[in-house]
């Protein structure tokens, strides 16, 4: 279970509205390589893991993986406050305010929302580590491409620190992959489900 | 960064102490006989419960818990940390 606390990770303070940037930072909402993603990914993986130590980086990432879905919503409501009508039709805005004004809804840059389709939960730990360590990468790649498109520094702060995290959990995932290997049967070089094919 | 008043700066202290234990927390779970990391968690664990409780008293509660009045809900009071003016 969880208990909420009233703050965010780091702060997210925005004092310009940018709602064409909005339309690009939603990807790590609802995108591919998102929070919501990655959250959901590895509080789903965490249950078949095969040692407590596994089970607790995959709770603990999953669990720090929310905070962080929470502070791409932030930015996301911060660029999209205050918006004249003018504003959303100059911007590109207008495709997503049809349909949710300026809620928050987990959707993809390109406008496809939200799927499980973008992760795995496989049941084999190897399996699922590789893929965790990929996806720290590929979430890390989205936060430099974002970094590309952004110039207000209220918004490349919060986003270089939700970069550097993909980075550290990385390095975590790396460590959990290394313990589960060193745990494989001598007989199981080949590496298969150490979790069912026993 | 922008300019902080005194309750940003408070909650600023807050969210470093507590990403130093969520930092400490990840890696003492790949780590866990490291006493250095255990240290490290428990003095950023201390400096957390001191600034969070002076936050409770002084602007309002982080979390329910802190509840402390007995004739009304404390929660609904302080805003939620996605609005921009933390006031």
């Amino acid at each position: 279970m969880w208990q909420y606390e009233k703050k965010l990770q780091y702060p997210v303070k925005i004092k310009n509205p940018d709602p064409a940037l909005a339309k690009v930072i939603i990807s790590q909402l609802g995108g591919p390589d998102g929070e919501l993603a990655a959250s959901l990914r590895y509080l789903s993986q965490r249950y078949s893991a095969p040692t407590r130590e596994v089970q607790a980086i995959l709770n603990d990432i999953g669990t720090e993986e929310l905070s962080h879905m929470e502070m791409i919503g932030t930015i996301l409501y911060q660029l999209t406050r205050n918006l004249s009508i003018k504003e959303i039709k100059e911007s590109g805005f207008d495709v997503y305010f049809v349909d949710h004004t300026a809620a928050i809804y987990p959707i993809a840059a390109s406008g496809v929302p939200f799927s499980a389709d973008y992760f795995q939960s496989k049941g084999d730990p190897l399996t699922d580590l590789h893929e965790d360590l990929a996806a720290e990468q590929k979430a890390r790649t989205t936060y430099d491409n974002i970094l590309r498109l952004a110039d207000d520094p209220d918004v490349r702060d919060p986003i270089k620190f939700l970069r550097e995290r993909e980075i550290v959990h990385y390095q975590r995932f790396g460590e959990a992959l290394r313990k589960t290997q060193d745990l494989l049967d001598s007989k199981n070089f080949y590496a298969f489900n150490p979790s069912f094919d026993k | 960064m922008a300019i902080l008043n005194d309750k940003e700066k408070l909650m600023l202290k807050i969210q470093s102490c507590s990403f130093a234990m969520k930092e400490a927390e990840l890696f003492l779970d790949t780590h866990p006989r490291c006493a250095e990391a255990i240290e490290y968690y428990q003095k950023h664990k201390q400096m957390n419960e001191q600034y969070t409780k002076e936050y409770a008293e002084k602007y309002g509660v982080i979390t329910m818990d802190q509840q402390s009045s007995e004739k009304k809900w404390n929660w609904t009071e302080t805003p939620f940390p996605w609005e921009r003016s933390v006031d």
